[in-house]
């Protein structure tokens, strides 16, 4: 039985006092810490996570790329962004990318799927070219542009530089 | 006969049954109530849980804005401290000040740049400077974090674009909602 193991108790009355076997945990000091922590991390908590797309404009004071770097970019590709949709040049060729038509309040919808897989077949060609120029009509919409450089630096063009037309 | 308190009257056999006369005697309640926090323990512990897992190191670098809708992008990389120019449909801030109306450089469209901005700017890139003129190996890296709404046209990105260039910032962060997770999610085969 679980009361013999249990040590024998001293005192002259001769009878065997039993310890309880169930010990209790002062939950407390748990409780306390739990609670500051939480406090901490609602007050820290991040709920919207935003993320950067970093590109580079041509001209006005950025740094003039080294001749090994120009070596490396002897393939211009450049990718222009209209109304009428999208227009890829590499090199001396050139595809064009029709926009999808309007969405009923006006805006145009670019087909980002045709420039995904143009670009990905781009990157298949060429595994070397990292660099893209985006220009950009002065009517395209921010976020038509956002979604164009992240279709580029998703094929793997991780070198974006942006200029207007 | 003596006068007793009206109700159950166990018979003295029964009253001293150790089975059924201790439900008749009537004692003291105890003052202290057990309270079980084990389930609160536990909440706390997922809460706990799930508040570090959307815990960020580098805290909120940009604010959420009401008049700015931001896009969506899949390969954004993590958001770093730099200054922010916020575009909405109506105005351009630079953390948190105001410097241009957007109808004001729709009207304008003989200049690219924005002297209001490029002030703003400037200031901040001779601040960096002061604090690090002892510091040789500390170089310059140009960075500006460009938030601004969707619909908000190339026209005027691109003159902010332009005076953050003349003012010595020439590697732009374009801000964007990161929905990488929540899209790789989405493209894993279903089980």
């Amino acid at each position: 039985m679980a009361g013999g193991a249990m040590p024998e108790q001293g005192g002259g009355g001769g009878k065997k006092k039993k310890k309880a076997l169930d010990a209790v945990i002062n939950v407390v000091p748990a409780i306390d810490l739990l609670s500051c922590l939480i406090t901490f991390l609602l007050y820290t908590a991040v709920w919207t996570q935003i993320s950067r797309l970093q590109v580079q404009q041509l001209g006005t004071g950025a740094p003039e790329p080294l001749a090994a770097d120009l070596q490396q970019k002897a393939l211009a590709v450049t990718l222009a962004v209209g109304e009428r949709g999208m227009a890829l040049s590499v090199g001396d060729a050139s595809y064009d990318i029709p926009s999808l038509g309007r969405s009923p309040e006006g805006v145009v919808l670019q087909d980002l799927k045709s420039l995904d897989t143009r670009l990905k077949a781009l990157k298949g060609e060429y595994p070397d070219q990292g660099s893209i120029i985006v220009t950009a009509e002065d009517t395209v919409p921010y976020g038509d542009l956002v979604h164009v450089i992240d279709a580029c630096l998703g094929a793997g063009l991780m070198q974006v530089s942006v200029s207007g037309v | 006969m003596a006068i007793v308190q009206p109700g159950k009257r166990p018979s003295p056999r029964l009253q001293r049954s150790k089975v059924l006369g201790g439900k008749m005697v009537k004692g003291r309640k105890a003052t202290n109530a057990d309270l079980n926090v084990v389930p609160m323990v536990d909440m706390m512990t997922m809460l706990v849980i799930f508040l570090l897992q959307q815990f960020s190191s580098t805290g909120e670098v940009l604010y959420m804005q009401k008049d700015i809708k931001l896009p969506d992008a899949r390969h954004g990389q993590m958001i770093e401290q730099a200054p922010t120019v916020a575009i909405s449909a109506d105005q351009v801030v630079v953390t948190g000040q105001k410097v241009a109306d957007v109808a004001d450089l729709d009207s304008d469209a003989g200049y690219l740049n924005i002297p209001a901005l490029e002030e703003r700017l400037r200031e901040d890139k001779k601040r960096w400077d002061f604090i690090h003129q002892s510091d040789p190996n500390q170089k310059w890296d140009g960075i500006v974090n460009i938030q601004a709404d969707q619909k908000v046209p190339f026209r005027i990105v691109k003159r902010v674009m332009y005076s953050c260039g003349v003012a010595g910032y020439f590697n732009l962060n374009f801000a964007a909602l990161d929905i990488g997770s929540g899209a790789a999610a989405a493209q894993l085969p279903a089980p």
